[in-house]
């Protein structure tokens, strides 16, 4: 089974500085590191490969940088990369940057499966797999906990999914977009080996004059929401504080809790 | 010209989900300026009981498409009914609970659709334009503690399409209403793709956070030496769901359906205590209506003392240690 990952680089703290002209995230505050997720997504794509064969690739849309974030996710066991980096395809929203992704997914060849994190830690939208999904015209499937495939019907794949607190056992014909849920499984460690290997597999690099979409299409140009205004935000509230040793503040502390559980 | 602000009608098992009711409110403050008609898109097996629940709640109007089974969880078929429904109504804006099924179905309505989606918003405001047309302003939080973000859908791209975090806004009072029903049953239903196969058994629950009446949110500060048994100890002890900050889960001190705020819940305990966090964002905004809230830091400044009832500028160390012997 040949498996496509979704990767993204984010922050690695929350701390990062937006430019109060662009609105964009300062991204030279912030050292980049993989969405937590989708090291989940690519773990459940290296356990299917165990199982099935084929191979393994891992994509990525950022600036020339992210190739540090594709050579980490083949540390980790993916057999090959795809970077698309282009001025012109930067700062677009989800609408924009899907397209650009299910593009580049096309021109790379035919995959059977294509897996991302199930929400980014700095943007969070959640909405990037399915997106890609609809441009490929495929299901999607998001909040799975678990990826089951079984040889004796090589065009289908099961899955567990968590919502409304229970848990489904799905099913859909492939190709298809899963959105594997942050945590779970443990995601398999980069060695030192591993990392060397990364250095000398394949990464390709797009751009859009590879993926020959309309620049209308694509980028700031092609995306439906613009952000307007970023603000730190006001509140004119101040907590009543209290003072006192430890010992004062823990009875303090005390005396707070229990007459508001009185009340509950 | 698009008119109308259209609430989707998340269900399950023949149920509103509390996310889209609270979409009402929502819904409301942009009519006070825009005084356009509120309506709902209910797509579901058994709409009868969802559609008494939206005509309690203030909505005008109601598009019901009815199915031999519930669909929401087929996006690929869900998400052609929904397009298909709300290219009919034409409204101008869509407001969709920031669930997993409404962000996962209204991505792909987006893309059909050609218009955007704004994800995850935490206000939304009216804007008046130069010809004296609204639009609304989508506000949410964005990379991490500080910085809020508004957003807009450009011109030319219609309708004006978000979620809103759950937890939000909240219901409206039932009274009784009346609303327009409108059946279309024109509209074709797909072949999807996927299926349930199964309903599993239950696993042990880690929702108790949700439900809890008193939490005890750790931050950074609590990942230091054994700070967190300590602050076990003290949930123990009052009877606390244990939440957490982004630092928490990313250490995977806790687990992620237990982060608090950005990407992750919304919570309305009674009593919150907040040990060693000092953002007070990407924390607070997943905190709504809180009878007590303390917060504990070291740092005077800390943000979070702005949005606390009480604060304790102390090591929480010490004070839980003071605490575990009372």
């Amino acid at each position: 089974m040949d498996i496509a990952v979704l990767i993204k680089q984010v922050p690695v703290s929350n701390n990062v500085s937006v430019d109060p002209e662009t609105h964009a995230l300062i991204r030279a505050s912030a050292e980049g590191m993989i969405n937590p997720a989708d090291l989940n997504a690519i773990e459940e794509a290296m356990m299917l490969k165990e199982q099935t064969g084929g191979k393994v690739v891992v994509f990525t849309m950022g600036p020339p940088d992210a190739e540090k974030a594709l050579r980490e996710a083949m540390a980790h066991g993916c057999d090959e990369s795809c970077l698309i980096t282009d001025r012109v395809v930067a700062g677009g929203d989800t609408i924009a940057t899907a397209r650009v992704l299910a593009e580049a997914i096309k021109k790379y060849g035919q995959f059977d499966l294509i897996l991302g994190g199930a929400l980014s830690a700095d943007g969070a939208t959640g909405q990037v797999g399915a997106m890609v999904a609809e441009c490929l015209g495929i299901p999607h499937i998001c909040e799975i906990q678990s990826i089951k495939y079984d040889e004796a019907a090589p065009d289908k794949i099961e899955a567990v999914k968590k919502v409304y607190g229970e848990r489904f056992l799905v099913r859909t014909s492939l190709p298809a977009v899963l959105s594997v849920n942050f945590g779970c499984n443990v995601p398999r460690l980069a060695t030192l080996r591993s990392t060397r290997a990364a250095k000398n597999k394949p990464l390709a690099v797009y751009t859009n004059a590879d993926l020959n979409l309309p620049e209308d299409q694509v980028g700031i140009k092609g995306s439906p929401t613009a952000v307007i205004d970023s603000f730190e935000p006001t509140g004119g509230r101040m907590a009543e504080m209290l003072t006192g040793t430890p010992e004062e503040l823990a009875v303090k502390l005390k005396d707070l809790i229990d007459e508001e559980k009185g009340n509950l | 010209m698009a008119n109308g602000i259209c609430i989707f009608a998340e269900n399950y098992n023949g149920k509103l989900e509390p996310a889209s009711a609270e979409l009402v409110s929502a819904a409301r403050l942009i009519q006070e300026t825009t005084k356009e008609q509120i309506s709902a898109v209910v797509v579901a097996k058994d709409c009868d009981g969802i559609i008494e629940e939206l005509k309690n709640i203030g909505v005008e109007k109601i598009y019901a498409v009815k199915t031999d089974h519930d669909i929401l969880f087929q996006d690929d078929a869900a998400s052609q009914v929904l397009a298909d429904m709300i290219r009919k109504i034409d409204p101008s804006s869509v407001l969709i609970p920031a669930t997993p099924a409404g962000r996962s179905i209204f991505s792909r309505v987006a893309m059909k659709l050609n218009c955007g989606l704004t994800a995850d918003c935490t206000e939304l405001l009216v804007g008046t334009k130069e010809d004296g047309s609204y639009y609304i302003k989508q506000n949410k939080p964005s990379y991490g503690e500080n910085v809020f973000v508004t957003i807009v859908t450009r011109d030319g791209y219609y309708p004006q399409m978000m979620t809103v975090r759950p937890g939000v806004y909240t219901i409206p009072e039932k009274s009784e209403g009346n609303a327009e029903v409108v059946y279309m049953d024109d509209i074709q239903i797909p072949e999807s793709r996927i299926e349930i196969a199964e309903i599993l058994p239950q696993e042990d629950s880690t929702d108790s956070i949700l439900s809890a009446e008193i939490v005890v949110v750790g931050g950074r500060g609590t990942l230091e030496d054994d700070n967190f048994e300590l602050v076990k100890q003290f949930a123990d002890k009052i009877g606390a769901a244990i939440g957490g900050t982004r630092p928490m889960v990313d250490t995977e001190t806790i687990p992620f359906d237990h982060q608090i705020g950005q990407t992750g819940l919304t919570i309305r305990p009674k009593i919150c205590i907040s040990l060693g966090v000092s953002g007070a964002i990407q924390h607070t905004e997943g905190i709504k209506d809180t009878k007590l809230f303390v917060a504990v830091n070291t740092d005077e400044n800390a943000a979070i003392f702005k949005v606390a009832d009480y604060g304790m500028v102390a090591d929480l160390r010490e004070v839980l240690e003071n605490y575990l012997k009372l």
